[in-house]
């Protein structure tokens, strides 16, 4: 099905190759997971596969590609051939609304109006996307994967291509995109899969190529993949094949429609009153809500009159890293933006007992967003981490840049950076800003197992000298390793 | 992992369709040929020497057609924002005659003209989706260098928007934000705003891009649409409508 043959490739303006000496050979019907550590090429395979390099992208190839037996010539010749499912469903979207969305490739490649309708009923109903209704933009992102993936195929391609799909996606929505996987593998569709988290690929590859400094390392076939222990995978800097529990993580004070009281929790003892009686209800045997940090009292935000948080009180404690998990739609980012003062609400806010301001919460938080290029603002590295420095902080950037492996580019520009190096820029600077609450949102997509630990120990850095620190994450293998208390969410009704 | 895993196949939901059928033009919904044909009209009109005759009309347009779309804020907003600049343009220079509110008049004209405008664009933006833009264009034979760029460009506005909010947004955690630091540094202030917007905006538009050239935009083949542009009850009152806000217009000013 796919033939690549001694590749060398360089990006337009890199000084080094992202892959050199690449041989692969996928067969039809495959599925196989493409790993390894960051930068070691896995995104760059799978654009040769679609044609993406060299049309898409600027550089230098040399050696064979062929995709079907045949090279390919342009991009619509090898998008005929291929579906592709990016990261970020959202961004790859062209329409707002499911139906057009899956016809947009049949329109393009000229199929008959009631053919494209015909298809685009059949895929609806063999994926089971009847059920998602409303705008594209509203549903949550395991539901609009699953329409990225429908998208891609509508089109019947027998060569499906996905680039870390599960990066943004919570376990719910891991679960429904594997079921698609499975489902798409019966029928025969070839799959290509670049991935950090394996676990739930476990049953589903039939072969795991692990891309070392932009070559084929090591090659596992299921059965060898499944065997293989924890040592042998960190070893590899590959993530665990087991989906990590978070048996231990203790629930974070807090109380009120928004919050999940979960089974494992202990039912609400303390609340008097009102909000005590409305149930969504869960609390922690940890501190009151007089401790230093945090604390959130009648939380309430809506948009357009439509009730998004409702939180009657919770404490997030400074010197320990709370998550705050829950499914989409469930007030993750609005609870985020309310602590940085970017959100208007109802309700106070109180660090370390005194109300605060919203002016006052942006001069104290800092965030790491999820598109880390939005926080990029100066010319260089060393430009950047000063940008908002404190003398006190100033000391430790040599020994924090060493630890998130930004070592010797003090001088590139922040935006020649690959997309890892730019996020734990980002964290750096989060971290030597010294602010009284940082919020990291989806810090980790993207991030091998290396640079997983690595950032937990700045979050822990950053905890330890006092700050409130607030971790949202769908990542389980992050949670497992950086979570102390969890304020899990869920959407109001 | 957590949550239960659906169960796939035709048997559940075999032959159903979503209930928001995008590209299924309902009966009162004009035709995007409609839409761009009246646009380029009141544009043309309006802002064409002595066009400021032509704005009631197209503000009436601008409202019919809000209302129509149930966009009730836009529907009273319209005439209020035109009202207002109205106010500017001609009571203002009338009340304080000095060179400085006369300038304020001018421009309040042209800001009267672009709301004018601007409330028939904003209909085609917000009920038009880029695929039916595409289409229907296409059908009327409208080169492919211009579709193609017209939907993207209708499809990526929203990107913008939202990406100037979050650079914002970052900008003022970092205390580069607010309208102090924007005096004092205006240069400075502008780069740490345009160069993040620039970088999060193209990173944005190249997943777009590669995502709908890999899916057949702009190849060879001929398109065609699920839902071909047909033209309904609503494209012929429209027409009709316009005609007698124009014919109406040409009276009143005869009559003047």
């Amino acid at each position: 099905m796919i033939l690549l043959k001694d590749i060398r490739w360089v990006y337009q303006g890199a000084d080094t190759a992202v892959l050199h000496g690449l041989d692969l050979y996928i067969r039809r019907g495959e599925t196989v997971v493409l790993c390894g550590p960051s930068g070691s090429g896995k995104s760059t395979a799978l654009r040769l596969m679609n044609g993406l390099i060299p049309f898409f992208h600027e550089g230098t190839l040399d050696g064979e590609v062929r995709v079907r037996g045949e090279p390919i010539t342009d991009l619509a010749q090898v998008g005929r051939v291929t579906g592709t499912v990016l990261q970020h469903p959202r961004r790859q979207f062209f329409t707002d609304a499911i139906d057009t969305e899956l016809a947009f490739a049949l329109e393009n490649f000229g199929t008959p109006p009631q053919r494209i309708r015909d298809r685009v009923g059949e895929v609806i109903a063999e994926l089971g996307l009847a059920d998602l209704t409303g705008r594209l933009r509203e549903l949550s992102g395991g539901q609009q994967q699953r329409v990225a993936c429908a998208a891609a195929i509508t089109h019947g391609p027998p060569l499906l291509l996905l680039d870390e799909p599960t990066s943004n996606l919570s376990p719910r929505g891991i679960a429904d995109l594997t079921a698609i996987l499975r489902h798409l593998r019966e029928q025969g569709v070839t799959l290509v899969i670049a991935e950090h988290r394996l676990h739930y690929l476990r049953e589903l590859a039939d072969r795991i190529v692990v891309l070392q400094d932009g070559r084929v390392g090591r090659e596992w076939t299921r059965a060898e993949f499944a065997g293989l222990t924890d040592e042998m995978l960190r070893e590899e800097g590959l993530r665990g094949l087991d989906a990590p529990g978070r048996a231990g993580v203790a629930p974070a004070f807090a109380y009120g429609p928004s919050v999940e009281p979960g089974e494992s929790r202990p039912r609400e003892t303390a609340p008097a009153g009102e909000a005590g009686e409305r149930a969504g209800v869960a609390t922690a045997p940890g501190p009151g809500a007089g401790g230093a940090g945090v604390a959130l009292r009648g939380i309430r935000c809506a948009f357009g009159g439509r009730p998004v948080l409702d939180i009657a009180e919770a404490h997030l404690p400074a010197g320990v890293i709370t998550a705050v998990t829950g499914p989409n739609g469930a007030g993750k980012t609005t609870l985020a933006r309310i602590l940085a003062g970017l959100q208007r609400h109802a309700g106070q806010v109180l660090l370390d007992g005194r109300p605060l301001s919203r002016s006052r919460r942006q001069r104290a938080c800092a965030i790491v967003m999820q598109d880390v290029q939005r926080q990029l603002f100066t010319d260089s590295v060393t430009a950047e981490l000063r940008l908002g420095t404190t003398p006190d902080h100033a000391e430790h950037a040599a020994a924090v840049v060493a630890d998130l492996g930004l070592d010797g580019l003090g001088d590139r520009h922040p935006l020649s950076l690959s997309g890892g190096q730019q996020q734990r820029l980002v964290v750096a600077t989060a971290r030597l800003s010294g602010s009284s609450i940082v919020i990291f949102d989806e810090p980790s997509s993207g991030v091998d197992r290396r640079h997983l630990q690595s950032m937990t120990r700045t979050m822990r850095d950053v905890a330890a000298n006092g700050a409130v620190v607030v971790l949202i994450s769908h990542d389980a293998d992050l949670l497992a390793l950086a979570a102390d208390q969890e304020l899990r969410l869920c959407p109001l009704r | 992992m957590t949550g239960t895993t659906p169960q796939l196949g035709p048997a559940t939901l075999a032959g159903t369709m979503p209930a928001t059928p995008e590209g299924t033009a309902t009966r009162w919904v004009l035709d995007p040929r409609t839409a761009v044909v009246l646009l380029l009209a009141a544009s043309v009109t309006i802002m064409a020497p002595d066009g400021i005759w032509f704005v009631p009309a197209a503000l009436v347009a601008g409202v019919l057609l809000a209302i129509l779309e149930r966009a009730w804020r836009r529907a009273i907003g319209l005439p209020l924002a035109a009202g207002a600049a109205a106010a500017l343009t001609y009571l203002l220079p009338m009340a304080v005659p000095s060179p400085v509110f006369g300038l304020v008049g001018v421009l309040a004209g042209f800001a009267l003209r672009l709301v004018a405008v601007g409330g028939i664009a904003a209909h085609l933006v917000r009920t038009i989706p880029p695929t039916r833009l595409i289409a229907a264009l296409r059908s009327a034979r409208v080169p492919m260098a211009f579709t193609v760029s017209g939907a993207v460009l209708l499809r990526f506005v929203p990107t913008i928007v939202a990406e100037t909010r979050a650079v914002y947004d970052a900008m003022r955690l970092r205390g580069l934000g607010g309208w102090w630091a924007m005096l004092r540094h205006p240069v400075r202030s502008i780069e740490y705003f345009m160069v993040p917007l620039m970088a999060s905006s193209l990173r944005a538009a190249g997943d777009l891009s590669a995502s709908s050239l890999l899916r057949g935009l702009g190849s060879e083949a001929r398109p065609t649409s699920m839902h071909p542009p047909r033209f309904g009850p609503a494209d012929a009152v429209a027409a009709v409508v316009a005609v007698i806000l124009a014919a109406a217009t040409l009276l009143w000013r005869s009559g003047q």
